[in-house]
């Protein structure tokens, strides 16, 4: 007997008919890949749940509070925001992972994590460019691109760790933007949002295109003024060692 | 009316979920909140006895989004615009990323679907309660449901290592 994705839905949902709960338990004692099929299911299940779970513990807002008690508009405290500006943090090393994960915008990353010849890898809950991007980011320089690269270049600075920083457009099958920073061998992604600009051309515009998420962390790790063509040249002789 | 403004803060932070799933951006997603209470409060008439209020809000919050989503045009919704953008990286700060990957995934789901996720994966709501919130039958949720599955699995990456 086979079951469709729809019934393995059904049964992870617990909307299944106690008859075709039986057969397809039944089934899946004898039937390792039907197994597999509901661990699949049921983990997306969970997944998705556990994605939006932490809005539950967020502090509510209080005009939704006010709104609630059915409080006049006049009574209420004013049109305060849902996430309030925070004090503006000092930037440190540390937190360049929770920053990642912020300003990682309008991007699906699925894709650009998990396929064999992906430009993105996790380690240790950071991002960090991986193959094509990261050979980019290591041997390109911004003053010799290669013709219909996949990764076209930006600006090269110093952050304010004293590490190097490179931004860069990756073409995928959209544009994306981003920062990377020299940590040991590793190239960190800081920012990447969906560039505006289109896929093509635009070598020459890789910095002045990016979006304003990433343009805005650049401005907030830059230190000094961005590398010329011979300081881009000395720090990739260097491996990008500060 | 007292009763009913009880049970609205008390379920204030699953209304803000709810929203959360249908339209992403935080800021945007409050405001739908927002007027689902006031619409909630302004209609407490129509509320029955016999079902659960939760529903009920949900199937005001949906209209809500449906109204939003009517008067602003479809344009700007599939991705998240530059300047709101910053919004949703406020709401996602230090969010890991696979829940990042998620909610991206999710949000990339056409609106029909994604309801039907919010509701059943999320929300954790019976078909037949899922399915009476958004005015169509079982079978139209089931369906909807199937094909968000596929759709957010195959964009999770789980695609690549099950090819049957």
């Amino acid at each position: 007997m086979t079951f469709s994705d729809e019934t393995l839905g059904a049964y992870v949902d617990g909307e299944l008919d106690a008859a075709t709960r039986a057969a397809l338990e039944a089934a899946m004692a004898t039937d390792p890949q039907l197994a597999v099929r509901i661990a699949r299911q049921r983990a997306l299940r969970m997944q998705v749940r556990e994605a939006f779970a932490p809005v539950l513990s967020e502090p509510v807002p209080e005009r939704l509070l006010a709104a609630a008690r059915g409080l006049p508009a006049a009574a209420r405290p004013g049109n305060v925001l849902a996430f309030p500006a925070r004090p503006r943090p000092r930037w440190s090393w540390p937190q360049w992972g929770a920053i990642a994960a912020s300003l990682v915008v309008g991007v699906l990353l699925g894709p650009l994590l998990l396929r064999p010849s992906a430009p993105l890898a996790t380690s240790g809950g950071r991002v960090v460019a991986s193959g094509v991007l990261a050979r980019a980011l290591s041997q390109q320089l911004a003053s010799a691109q290669p013709r219909g690269a996949a990764v076209a270049i930006g600006v090269s600075f110093r952050g304010r760790s004293g590490g190097y920083c490179r931004s860069f457009v990756l073409h995928e099958t959209q544009s994306l933007a981003g920062l990377a920073c020299r940590e040991g061998p590793a190239w960190e992604v800081v920012a990447l949002a969906q560039s505006a600009a289109p896929g093509s051309g635009g070598y020459t515009q890789a910095s002045s295109a990016l979006p304003p998420a990433v343009s805005r962390t650049l401005d907030e790790l830059i230190v000094g003024e961005p590398l010329d063509a011979a300081g881009e040249a000395a720090a990739r002789a260097h491996d990008w060692r500060p | 009316m007292q009763e009913l403004r009880t049970d609205l803060v008390e379920l204030l932070p699953r209304l803000r979920r709810f929203a959360r799933v249908l339209a992403r951006n935080a800021h945007d997603a409050d405001d739908l909140v927002q007027t689902a209470i006031e619409r909630a409060l302004a209609h407490a008439g129509q509320l029955r006895a016999d079902l659960p209020v939760a529903g009920w809000l949900f199937g005001i919050l949906r209209h809500a989004w449906i109204d939003e989503q009517r008067a602003r045009g479809r344009r700007g919704r599939l991705f998240a615009a530059a300047e709101s953008g910053e919004q949703v990286a406020d709401s996602a700060h230090g969010a890991p990323l696979e829940t990042l990957a998620v909610q991206d995934a999710v949000a990339r789901l056409p609106e029909e679907q994604r309801l039907a996720v919010a509701l059943v994966l999320v929300e954790g709501l019976s078909y037949k309660e899922a399915a009476h919130i958004m005015e169509v039958p079982i079978g139209t949720l089931t369906s909807r449901l199937a094909r968000a599955r596929e759709a957010l699995q195959a964009m999770l990456g789980d695609a690549t290592e099950h090819s049957g």
